[in-house]
């Protein structure tokens, strides 16, 4: 998307040979999140893992395209015929403290972020074993074939064993928190050198990086602004250099200042909307107690015909938006292609849809929504609800803020939900094992499948998806799900969530579609 | 006197316990902690395992007991969010919140009652109409929103102030001042002013009419009468004879200076005990919460007992009312 030109900053670098070279580029940037700890196993949420893969590095790392490619491995193979997956290290890497990086450290890292106190522990959950073949060589051991396991660990970040050793923080600890907590040391491109949580956090750049530099600053500094308007303010009065996010109805006006730039892209998040599959009756409003309609495949195609996406995108996302087909965007691996069709906005279909399935003058129930999660989630849920009307069915509305919600969902309390997700692993397979497996605790499968969708097919498929090596006949099995999910209208996919970053026109940044900001990415002109 | 002191004490940490017994009957009904502790991956086994090592399952009222046993001992407990002792994110945070209130309790005060007594003496003046009318916009306008327009005025336009954050700090033991370098000073202005505007328009409404009343008094007829000049009348006496409501009253406002931070900080991003507050509230971080509101109860409190005192030291009549009560 936009990529730093390297030549050019080098070049206008070279012409002002002299006193200006040596300035130093203090970057700063916002957010609203500050990361919760600098601790690389200890919470798996997007701004602690966003934050910190400036400074840890995991055996792999994704590029701007978000396709994986080597980092602290240069090589990777399967072996045998599945048995796991081997990782040559690359030589000569060093950590913020000066020691250098091998194959214990792996195993040490292994361990700790599988560990039971870790909350990065699901991703190993198909590992049997690691062994350490010499200093640059890992054996990875996964109980089944696992062809997407490398993609799965560009977050696994490494940690210095001696380094934990020695400050007593071999295990990250949460609830009271330690060493790492509050201190980092990683191989990445930038170094903790403050940290003041809530407050502000300062990197430079490691001098011992193993990399190639593409960006030139000398400092850098990261603030958490929780307020947008202050944000925006702080952009445009040259307060900081880059806030992430934009709030959606400030981008056009931002837009057209030319002291800054508005970077937009498309996140990794689809918006949807989810049903009670299991439930027997309706639980809110003036239906409640009648039996459910939403176990009736036509009501939800109904709902799908009825929500006037293109609507939605245009006036409440000022066209920054893009429609979904299905639980991932197009960005994503393993993306159904025949199943890039989403159902039509269509009252007419929808109230004979209703009709046909014994609703003629529709029935009400009850829409839970967030009003703090995603963007404008509120407003979108407004708009469905008022388009839901159109075709006879009266949602009524409870939208409420993102601590209290999943516990309501968790409740089964709910007649139709709104759901953003956004694949962790960016594949196919992650939203068909969280939202559309059949709920099991034992198997961890379907912990987010609020409404208890269960087909068995989907079911039969899940397992051989995961542990198929065949790249043809892997997308074979993922298009059938998503076939079946779209025809039996599990959820309808909505949109998938813009991305809006603002920055000084001076100041050129790669967007990656899981929102990480990239620090080695950025040059300051 | 001291009896008196006792007694208020005694008062005092039962509105404590009650605070405390309020708040934590509430905090269930400010969310669930646990979605945010949590990742994406997790299973309802985590949840379980989780919740019980938070004592979320109990009663709130085994939490309560469970809190005041550990901060009796001193331990405020550990915040779900930064995994830190909550005692040292308070003193971290408080000096950024102190810092501002005593700013803004300054302008208050000053501008407050100078304004309050020109008004008053200048009743029919112009100025003095103009600037009660536009002291109906201090009372009127909601804080975020005089925040939001001194920040876009200030920063963005004209480009003279920080539009957010303290600054450069400077640290003295365990304290860290924005009094010591330019950027700190600087950083400090539009979020003291947007503070104090609030009770500055108070102050001076009020000095305006309790001055208004003690000039309609005799004594002051007979001041003027024998001969003292306009400025001894109005200072020495007219403004003293009305200082003990105000007195009361800055008393009561310096302490909800500090609670009502909280708008202001969070619009100027101002590390303070206010933005520690409401980011506990969007993370439920209990203990956080917990100890903010005592700590807020207790100032309040304390504020009251000094205030109550200095009744007794100021005001003769109560301290006659009492003894011959005895």
């Amino acid at each position: 998307m936009y990529r730093s030109h390297t030549a050019m900053a080098l070049a206008l670098g070279l012409m002002t040979v002299g006193a200006p070279f040596a300035q130093a580029e203090f970057f700063r940037w916002a957010g609203t999140t500050d990361p919760q700890t600098m601790d690389p196993h200890a919470v798996n949420s997007a701004p602690v893992l966003g934050f910190l893969n400036n400074v840890y590095e995991g055996l792999v790392r994704r590029d701007q395209n978000m396709v994986i490619e080597p980092a602290l491995a240069t090589a990777w193979e399967v072996i045998g015929d599945g048995e796991g997956w081997r990782f040559t290290l690359r030589e000569g890497v060093k950590f913020h403290d000066g020691s250098d990086f091998t194959a214990e450290d792996v195993l040490f890292s292994y361990q700790r972020a599988s560990n039971e106190a870790s909350d990065t522990r699901s991703w190993f959950a198909p590992v049997s074993e690691v062994k350490v073949v010499d200093d640059y060589t890992v054996d990875i051991l996964t109980a089944a074939p696992n062809p997407i396991f490398p993609d799965s660990i560009a977050n696994w970040m490494m940690m210095d064993s001696g380094w934990a050793e020695a400050n007593d923080t071999t295990l990250p600890d949460k609830e009271t928190g330690n060493y790492a907590t509050l201190n980092a040391n990683g191989t990445g491109a930038f170094k903790v050198t403050a940290r003041e949580p809530g407050l502000r956090t300062v990197l430079e750049p490691h001098a011992d990086w193993w990399g190639e530099v593409e960006h030139n600053i000398t400092q850098a500094e990261f603030t958490p602004i929780e307020n947008p308007a202050t944000a925006v303010a702080a952009l445009l009065s040259g307060d900081v250099d880059m806030i992430d996010p934009v709030p959606i109805q400030d981008a056009a006006r931002l837009g057209s200042n030319a002291a800054v730039n508005v970077i937009q892209g498309i996140e990794a998040r689809v918006i949807m909307l989810g049903f009670p599959h299991q439930a027997e009756a309706l639980k809110y409003a003036a239906n409640a107690g009648d039996p459910n309609p939403f176990k009736d495949v036509r009501v939800r195609q109904a709902v799908g015909h009825a929500v006037n996406v293109p609507a939605i995108l245009q006036t409440i996302m000022r066209n920054n938006a893009e429609p979904a087909s299905q639980l991932v965007s197009a960005a994503m691996r393993g993306f159904s292609e025949p199943n890039n069709k989403r159902p039509d906005y269509d009252p007419e279909k929808a109230k004979a849809l209703l009709t046909e399935a014994g609703y003629p003058d529709g029935f009400s129930f009850g829409f839970k929504c967030t009003n703090d999660r995603y963007l404008n989630d509120e407003a979108v849920c407004q708009a469905i609800t008022g388009m839901l009307a159109q075709v006879g069915i009266m949602a009524e509305l409870d939208a409420m803020p993102v601590r209290n919600y999943w516990p309501e969902l968790r409740e089964d309390n709910f007649d139709m939900y709104l759901l953003g997700w956004s694949p962790g692993t960016f594949d196919a397979e992650h939203p068909i094992r969280f939202l559309a497996a059949t709920p099991n605790e034992a198997k961890k499968l379907g912990s987010w499948n609020f409404g208890g969708y269960s087909n068995a097919r989907v079911d039969e498929l899940l397992p051989q998806i995961q542990s198929e090596i065949d790249e043809a006949s892997r997308q074979g099995m993922i298009d059938e799900v998503t076939q079946i999910l779209a025809e039996e209208r599990a959820y309808v996919p909505l949109y998938i969530q813009p991305l809006v970053w603002g920055t000084q026109a001076n100041i050129e940044v790669t967007q990656r579609p899981d929102n990480f900001f990239i620090l080695r990415w950025v040059t300051v002109n | 006197m001291l009896a008196y002191t006792i007694r208020r004490i005694l008062q005092s940490l039962l509105v404590l316990l009650v605070v405390g017994l309020v708040a934590f009957s509430m905090f269930r009904f400010v969310g669930d902690p646990i979605d945010n502790l949590l990742g994406q991956e997790r299973t309802d086994a985590d949840i379980e395992r989780l919740r019980e090592v938070l004592g979320l399952n109990d009663p709130f009222i085994v939490q309560y007991g469970n809190y005041l046993i550990g901060a009796f001992q001193g331990n405020l407990g550990i915040s779900y969010r930064q995994g830190r002792p909550v005692a040292e994110i308070l003193l971290e945070r408080a000096p950024a919140t102190l810092e501002l209130a005593f700013v803004s309790g300054i302008i208050a005060v000053v501008l407050g009652i100078a304004l309050g007594v020109y008004t008053a003496i200048r009743r029919d003046g112009i100025l003095a109409n103009v600037i009660m009318s536009a002291s109906l916009i201090g009372v009127s306008l909601p804080t975020f929103l005089i925040g939001i327009l001194l920040i876009y005025f200030f920063s963005v336009y004209l480009d003279l102030l920080p539009s957010f954050g303290r600054g450069q700090v400077v640290r003295i033991g365990g304290w860290s001042t924005g009094f010591l370098t330019s950027s700190g000073l600087k950083a400090l202005i539009l979020p003291s002013i947007t503070l104090a505007l609030f009770q500055m328009t108070l102050i001076m409404r009020l000095v305006r009419a309790e001055m208004l009343e003690v000039l309609r008094q005799d004594y002051i007829r007979f001041a003027r009468a024998r001969g003292l000049n306009e400025r001894a009348v109005n200072f020495r006496h007219a403004l003293k004879n009305t200082l003990v409501p105000v007195v009361t009253i800055i008393g009561m406002q310096f302490g909800s200076i500090i609670a009502f931070a909280i708008i202001t900080e969070t619009v100027f991003q101002w590390p303070g005990l206010g933005l520690l507050f409401i980011n506990a509230i969007q993370f439920v971080d209990i203990p956080v919460m917990a100890a903010y509101l005592m700590m807020i109860s207790v100032m309040f409190v304390f504020i009251n007992l000094i205030v109550d005192m200095l009744y007794f030291a100021i005001d003769p009549r109560l301290r006659v009312d009492r003894s011959g009560a005895h």
